[in-house]
C-alpha cells in the first residue's frame, strides 16, 4: 500500500518536473536566435566558430529538437553553460549551494528557537501588555521589506558602529577576505543576515505557535492532567506543548523546500556568496542560461522536497495513503 | 434562493421563552460588514490605504501645487538635501526631490499591486471554478499545471522573466500575477470542494439549474468571502515583491520612480544622507502595514471561524 | 453520626462574562461519606460539573466566592495550591465525560495511567507501569500489558473509559468523581462502564459521585442522590425514595418525562414547559417557579431553603414543605 503510495506521488512529481522544463524552454525560446555561450568573454569568436558551439548545443534545430537535448543533457548532470564564459552551471551552482544552505538554514533555525518561547509566553499571557507587544511587533514583521530591514541593519552595525570607533559587524560576504575564516568570523558575517532571514519566519511562527498553545491548552486532556495533581508547568510544557509543536513542525516543514530560494534578497544586500547572488549577478549581465539553470535545479529541490515531505507523512499518518 | 427564508418568516414553538428578542435577521454581507465596521484598527488601515491611493492617483496635482517640482528633474546643485526648505524631504544623489518621487512612486507600486491582485483573482477564481465544479479530468490537468508553476520557486521565476520581458509597470504586474494565480485557483477549488457538497447545490442542480448559472449565481457568492480575504491580505505581499523586485534592479526603471528602486545602490548614499534609505523604506512598511491590518480585519469580519484569539 | 468524608457546605461559585456574573453553583450543600455512591443530576446548565470542579479547586476562570468544601478535616476552598495539588488524583481522583478527548493522544496509555503514582508517591518508571497494567487489567481491558503500550486513539470508546477509570483509581483516592461517565459512549458500553463503577465502589471502598443528566444512571448505580436546578440543591435523599415519591415538583415533573415500563402504553409523555432560566438573572424566589404548577403565592418571594421532607428526603419548595402531596 505504502509502495504504491510512492510510486503515485512519484509519477506526479516526475509530470511536474517534466512540465516545468517545458514552461521555462518556452519562456526561453525567445532567446534561442541570440544565444552564444562564451560571447561576452570572446566577441571575436569567428561565425564559424558560433555556428559550431550553436550546432552543438542543438540551438538552430527545432524546438522539440532542443528541449530533448536539453533534458538528455540535464539526466546527465549538465545544467547549461554560461553565456559569458561558457563555464557549465553545475559547478557554479555546486559552489554555492554551501553558502546558502549555511545560511538558509541558520535563519530557519533561529526562527523556530525564538517562535516557540515567543509564541508560550503569549498564550500564557494571553491579553497581556507582553502579549499585545508582540503581537504588535509580529504584526509589523510582516510588513518590513527585506532588503530595507537588512539596509538599516547594515547602517546600525556596520556604518555607524565604525564611524564611533566601536566595534561593528562586517557587511558582506561570508568571510573576511584578508585573515578571515575562522569559526568567528564566519559568525560575526552571517549574523545580520540570519537575522534579518529569520525575521519573517520569527513573526509567522510565534503568532502560530501562540494560537496553537492556546488552542491545546482548552483542550479535555489539559483538564485531566490538572485534576490529576500535576504541577502548571508540566501541564503546559509536557503536556500541552507536545501537542503544540506538532502543526508548527509542519508549518517549518514547508519552509525546507523554498530553502535554497529564499535568501535571494537577503543574499544580494549582504554579498553573501550563495545560489541566490549568483542568479542576480547573472540576471544582469543577462546570462539567460545560467539563470535558468538555477532556476531549473532548485525547482528539483523544491519538487524533492515536497516528496520527501509527501512520503514522511505517508509513513506516519496510515489514514493519508488510502485517500 | 433556496435556504435563505428569513429568520423573521419562520415560526417559533409556543413554548418559547417570553421575552425573547425579537432581532431582525441580516444578511452575511451586512453582518459581515458590520462586524468590519466595528473595527477600527483595521478601518482606519483601510481608510490609510485609500487615502494613499488618492494621493498617488492626484500625484501631478501634489507635483504642481504642493512640491513644486517634476519626478524626474535633475539639479545637481542640490544632491542629497536634508529635509527642510524647498525639498520637504530632502533630494536624492540627482537632486531630484524625494518627495515628489514618493508620490509618483506610489502611483506605480499601488497601481501594480491593484492591477496584479486582479489579475490573480481572475485567473486564478476561473480556474479554481473550473476545477472544482467539473472534476475530472479538467481538474487532474489544470491542477497539476498549478503545481507545476507553484513548484518553480517565485523569485527565480520573476527574475528570469524580468530579463526575458522588458519590465514596464503591466509587464510586472503581469509577471507577478503569473505564479500568484495559482494560490488563488487552489484557495477557490477548495471552497467549491467544500461548497459543492452542501444541500442547497444539489437542489438547485435538480431543479434543472444549467451549469453556468449554478457557478456563477450559487458557488461564487459563497466562494466571494475567502477571495476578498485573499485579495486583502494579498496586497501586502505583492508591494513588497514588487519593491524587492525594483530594489534590486530587475524591476521599474529610473527614472521612473517606485518606493523599492528609490532604495536601489542606497548603500552608498549612507554617508551622504540616511534620509533617502528611511523615507521609501518606512513609506513601504506602513502602507503594506494598513493592508496587512485591513487585510485581517477583512478576514475576521467575513470569517470569523477563522479567528485566532 | 460520623463525620463525613467530603461535605460541601453552601458553596457559591460565580463566573463573570460580559453580559454580567453567572452564579453556576448558589449555594450548594451535600455530603458523600466513605464507600458511599452519590448520585449529581441535573439538566445541562444546572451547576452540576461546576460544583465538582470547585471541589477540586479546577473551577477557573470561574471564583468560589463563599461556602466550604470540607475533606478530611481541611477545608479545601483554603488550601494552599500545592496541597491541593497533593490532595487532586491522590486522595480525590476525578474522570470525565469524553475520553478521546481526555487522554493526550501523543502520550502511550500506559504511561498516562502510571503518571498519577509516578508523580503523587514518587515510585519509578517499572515499579509505576506495573501497577497501571495491573490497575488496567482489573477494570477489564484484556492483555493490559500490550494495551498499555497503545496510544488513545488505538483503543474502542468503552475500553478508552476503562482506561480512564483506572488512571483514577492507580492512586487508591478516597473518593472517585466521575462526570457524565457514560454519556459519550454506546448504550450497550454504558452498562458495563456503570457495572464496572459498582464494582470499583465495591472492591475498593471508594466513595464515588456520579454526575449525570439521566435518570436512569443514577437509578442503577447510586444510594443517595441529589437533584440540581438552575446552581441550587432542590432536593436530596435515598435514590429509592427520591424515585419513588419526589418532593420537589421539578424532580417530580423529570421523573414524568422519561419513557417508563410500567405507564399505560397510549400515556403521552409529559415534557417540562419553558426553558432553563437565566444564571445573570434568575427569577426571584423559587428558581423552578415560572415552569411549576404547583406554584403558590410565596414560591415568587422568597427563595426556598432545604429541609427534611418526609422521613428521608431533603427538599427545597415551599408547596412540599407545608405538607402537599405531589
Amino acid at each position: 500500500m505504502l509502495a504504491k503510495y510512492l510510486v503515485r506521488r512519484l509519477f506526479a512529481s516526475v509530470i511536474v518536473v517534466l512540465g516545468v522544463t517545458l514552461i521555462t524552454l518556452i519562456l526561453m525560446d525567445r532567446t534561442r536566435g541570440t544565444y552564444v555561450p562564451g560571447i561576452d568573454l570572446n566577441p571575436n569568436l569567428r561565425p564559424e566558430d558560433i555556428a559550431r558551439l550553436r550546432a552543438n548545443l542543438g540551438l538552430d534545430r527545432p524546438f522539440y529538437d532542443w528541449y530533448l537535448t536539453w533534458i538528455w543533457n540535464v539526466l546527465h548532470g549538465d545544467f547549461g553553460r554560461s553565456m559569458i564564459d561558457g563555464s557549465p552551471v553545475i559547478s557554479h551552482i555546486l559552489d554555492r549551494l554551501p553558502n546558502t544552505l549555511e545560511l538558509t538554514g541558520t535563519a530557519i533555525i533561529l526562527g523556530v528557537l525564538i517562535s516557540v518561547p515567543l509564541g508560550v509566553i503569549g498564550a500564557l499571557r494571553r491579553g497581556s501588555k507582553t502579549d499585545h507587544a508582540m503581537t504588535v511587533v509580529s504584526v509589523a514583521g510582516f510588513a518590513v521589506p527585506q532588503f530595507w530591514l537588512g539596509l538599516l541593519l547594515i547602517l546600525v552595525f556596520s556604518v555607524t558602529l565604525e564611524q564611533h570607533g566601536l566595534p561593528w559587524l562586517p557587511s558582506s560576504g561570508a568571510a573576511s577576505a584578508i585573515g578571515g575564516g575562522d569559526i568567528l568570523d564566519r559568525l560575526a558575517h552571517l549574523i545580520m543576515p540570519a537575522t534579518v532571514l529569520s525575521f519573517f519566519y520569527l513573526s509567522l511562527w510565534s503568532r502560530f505557535t501562540r494560537s496553537s498553545m492556546l488552542e491545546v491548552l482548552s483542550q479535555d486532556y489539559i483538564r485531566t492532567a490538572r485534576a490529576k495533581g500535576m504541577g502548571e508547568r508540566r501541564v503546559v510544557y509536557l503536556h500541552g506543548l507536545r501537542n503544540a509543536l506538532i502543526p508548527l513542525i509542519t508549518l517549518v516543514g514547508l519552509e525546507l523546500p523554498g530553502l535554497v530560494s529564499g535568501g535571494l534578497v537577503v543574499e544580494v544586500v549582504f554579498g553573501w556568496p550563495g545560489i541566490g547572488k549568483l542568479a542576480f549577478e547573472r540576471a544582469l549581465q543577462y546570462d539567460y542560461s545560467t539563470v535558468m539553470g538555477i532556476t531549473f535545479f532548485a525547482t528539483l529541490l523544491v519538487v524533492a522536497g515536497n516528496l520527501l515531505a509527501d512520503v514522511l507523512y505517508a509513513i506516519l499518518d496510515p489514514r493519508i495513503r488510502y485517500a | 434562493m433556496l435556504g435563505q427564508t428569513p429568520a423573521t418568516e419562520i415560526q417559533l414553538p409556543s413554548t418559547a421563552f417570553e421575552g425573547e428578542s425579537n432581532r431582525p435577521a441580516q444578511s452575511y454581507w451586512n453582518e459581515s460588514w458590520e462586524r468590519l465596521r466595528a473595527n477600527r484598527i483595521g478601518m482606519a488601515a483601510g481608510v490609510l490605504i485609500l487615502i494613499l491611493g488618492a494621493i498617488a492617483l492626484a500625484a501631478p496635482l501634489f507635483s504642481q501645487f504642493l512640491t513644486h517640482y517634476q519626478y524626474d528633474r535633475i539639479d545637481l546643485l542640490s544632491t542629497f538635501q536634508t529635509p527642510g526648505h524647498p525639498h520637504l524631504l530632502g533630494t536624492d544623489d540627482l537632486g531630484r526631490d524625494t518627495l515628489t518621487r514618493l508620490i509618483y512612486g506610489g502611483r506605480v507600486t499601488l497601481g501594480i499591486a491593484f492591477l496584479t491582485v486582479a489579475l490573480s483573482l481572475t485567473l486564478g477564481t476561473t480556474v479554481g471554478l473550473v476545477t472544482g465544479y467539473y472534476g475530472g479530468w479538467i481538474d487532474d490537468i489544470l491542477m497539476r499545471f498549478v503545481d507545476m508553476v507553484l513548484s518553480i520557486p517565485a523569485i527565480f521565476l520573476f527574475i528570469l522573466m524580468s530579463i526575458l520581458f522588458h519590465p514596464t509597470p503591466i509587464t510586472l504586474a503581469m509577471i507577478i500575477a503569473s505564479v500568484g494565480w495559482g494560490g488563488v485557483a487552489r484557495l477557490v477549488r477548495g471552497e467549491v470542494l467544500s461548497v459543492k457538497q452542501r444541500e442547497f447545490m444539489v437542489a438547485t442542480k435538480s431543479v434543472g439549474a444549467r451549469d453556468v448559472r449554478l457557478i456563477v449565481r450559487h458557488l461564487l457568492p459563497n466562494v466571494l468571502p475567502v477571495l476578498i480575504v485573499a485579495a486583502s491580505l494579498g496586497v501586502g505581499q505583492i508591494i513588497l515583491i514588487e519593491a524587492a523586485l525594483d530594489f534590486l534592479g530587475l524591476g521599474i526603471q529610473p527614472p521612473t520612480a517606485s518606493w523599492g528602486n528609490m532604495l536601489t545602490n542606497s548603500e552608498s548614499y549612507f554617508f551622504h544622507s540616511v534620509w533617502l534609505v528611511i523615507f521609501p523604506g518606512v513609506t513601504i512598511f506602513v502602507t503594506v502595514l494598513a493592508s496587512n491590518l485591513f487585510g485581517n480585519a477583512v478576514r475576521d469580519a467575513f470569517d470569523p471561524r477563522l479567528k485566532t484569539h | 453520626m460520623a463525620e463525613s468524608l467530603l461535605e460541601v457546605r453552601d458553596l457559591h461559585t460565580v463566573f463573570a462574562t460580559k453580559h454580567g456574573e453567572v452564579k453556576a453553583v448558589d449555594g450548594v450543600s451535600f455530603e458523600i461519606n466513605p464507600g458511599e455512591t452519590l448520585g449529581i443530576v441535573g439538566e445541562s446548565g444546572s451547576g452540576k460539573s461546576v460544583t465538582a470542579m470547585s471541589v477540586m479547586r479546577l473551577q477557573r476562570p470561574g471564583k468560589i466566592v463563599s461556602g466550604k468544601v470540607m475533606f478530611r478535616g481541611r477545608d479545601l476552598t483554603k488550601v494552599s495550591e500545592t496541597e491541593m495539588r497533593e490532595i487532586r488524583g491522590q486522595e480525590i481522583a476525578m474522570i470525565f465525560q469524553d475520553p478521546m478527548t481526555s487522554l493526550n493522544p501523543v502520550f502511550r496509555t500506559g504511561w498516562q495511567v502510571a503518571e498519577p503514582v509516578r508523580l503523587h508517591h514518587g515510585w519509578d518508571k517499572a515499579r509505576a507501569m506495573s501497577v497501571a497494567v495491573s490497575m488496567l487489567g482489573k477494570v477489564g481491558i484484556p492483555s493490559p500489558a500490550a494495551r498499555a503500550r497503545d496510544y488513545p486513539h488505538q483503543f474502542s470508546g468503552g475500553m478508552r473509559q476503562r482506561a480512564m477509570i483506572a488512571m483514577g483509581l492507580t492512586t487508591t483516592p478516597k473518593v472517585l468523581i466521575a462526570d457524565e461517565p457514560t454519556t459519550a459512549l454506546d448504550v450497550t458500553i454504558q452498562a458495563q462502564i456503570l457495572d464496572l463503577l459498582r464494582h470499583v465502589n465495591r472492591d475498593f471502598g471508594t466513595a464515588t459521585i456520579l454526575i449525570t443528566h439521566n435518570l436512569g444512571v443514577v437509578a442503577g448505580m447510586c444510594e443517595r442522590v441529589i437533584v440540581m436546578y438552575a446552581g441550587r440543591v432542590v432536593e436530596s435523599g435515598p435514590t429509592v425514595d427520591v424515585f419513588a415519591h419526589p418532593k420537589h415538583p421539578y424532580t417530580w415533573s423529570l421523573l414524568r418525562s422519561i419513557p417508563r415500563l410500567d405507564a399505560e402504553r397510549h400515556e403521552p409523555l409529559k415534557p417540562i414547559d419553558g426553558l432553563p432560566p437565566d444564571l445573570i438573572e434568575l427569577p426571584p424566589g423559587c428558581a423552578f417557579h415560572p415552569r411549576c404548577q404547583f406554584k403558590v403565592d410565596r414560591c415568587t418571594r422568597d427563595v426556598p431553603a432545604l429541609k427534611l421532607v418526609g422521613e428521608t428526603q431533603l427538599a427545597a419548595c415551599w408547596v412540599t414543605q407545608s405538607g402537599v402531596e405531589l
